[in-house]
């Protein structure tokens, strides 16, 4: 992986990380509001989920230039 | 019988709302892979500037905005070149020690003359 390509995953997973805890914050909001009174919990495990996701989407990224496809393997 | 469907009718409207944010975020990628997500902030930042202008017409408001000026300031230049001037001055501390204390003795022996 060149240092080019590196660098843009690796702006990729910041703005993906932003952007779904964003979204996570803001769901949880949402949930929090409408079915459980206003607790804080569905925002912090709304905001958690969304780290999560990132964090598994920059994980896979990562590690795709050392998985080999299944067409490849047969080769 | 208006008291019985009340609450039912509450809960299919949180329901509602709730199912449709959800909808709303799958539906325009915030939730999938990291490209999608960088095509979907990509989108909204297109999306500001017009967006801010109707809400201004909206309000009355017809004082044009001043346009956002760029900063020409990037954080990965700025990160580098501190961590090479760091480095650097890291690496020259001992001799720039040695000569500050020959300095300092000299300045101490011309005292004493």
């Amino acid at each position: 992986m060149s240092e080019k390509e590196l660098g843009k995953k690796w702006d990729r997973c910041l703005a993906d990380g932003a952007i779904k805890l964003g979204t996570g914050l803001g769901l949880g909001i949402v949930f929090s509001v409408l079915f459980f009174k206003r607790h804080t919990w569905p925002i912090s495990f709304g905001s958690g989920t969304g780290l999560g996701m990132a964090y598994a989407n920059c994980q896979n990224d990562l590690r795709s230039f050392y998985m080999l496809h299944s067409s490849e393997k047969e080769q | 019988m208006a008291a019985k469907i009340l609450p039912v009718v509450k809960l299919a409207t949180k329901v509602t709302i709730a199912g449709g944010a959800l909808y709303v975020a799958y539906g325009s990628g915030l939730l999938g892979s990291s490209e999608q997500g960088s095509v979907a902030l990509g989108k909204a930042k297109a999306a500001i500037p017009p967006a801010v202008q109707e809400w201004m017409k909206y309000f009355g408001l017809e004082a044009q905005l001043p346009t956002i000026p760029t900063v020409e300031f990037s954080p990965v230049q700025a990160w580098n070149s501190g961590v090479r001037k760091t480095i650097s001055t890291l690496s020259e501390a001992p001799t720039n020690a040695v000569g500050y204390t020959n300095q300092g003795f000299q300045y101490m022996k011309d005292l004493t003359k």
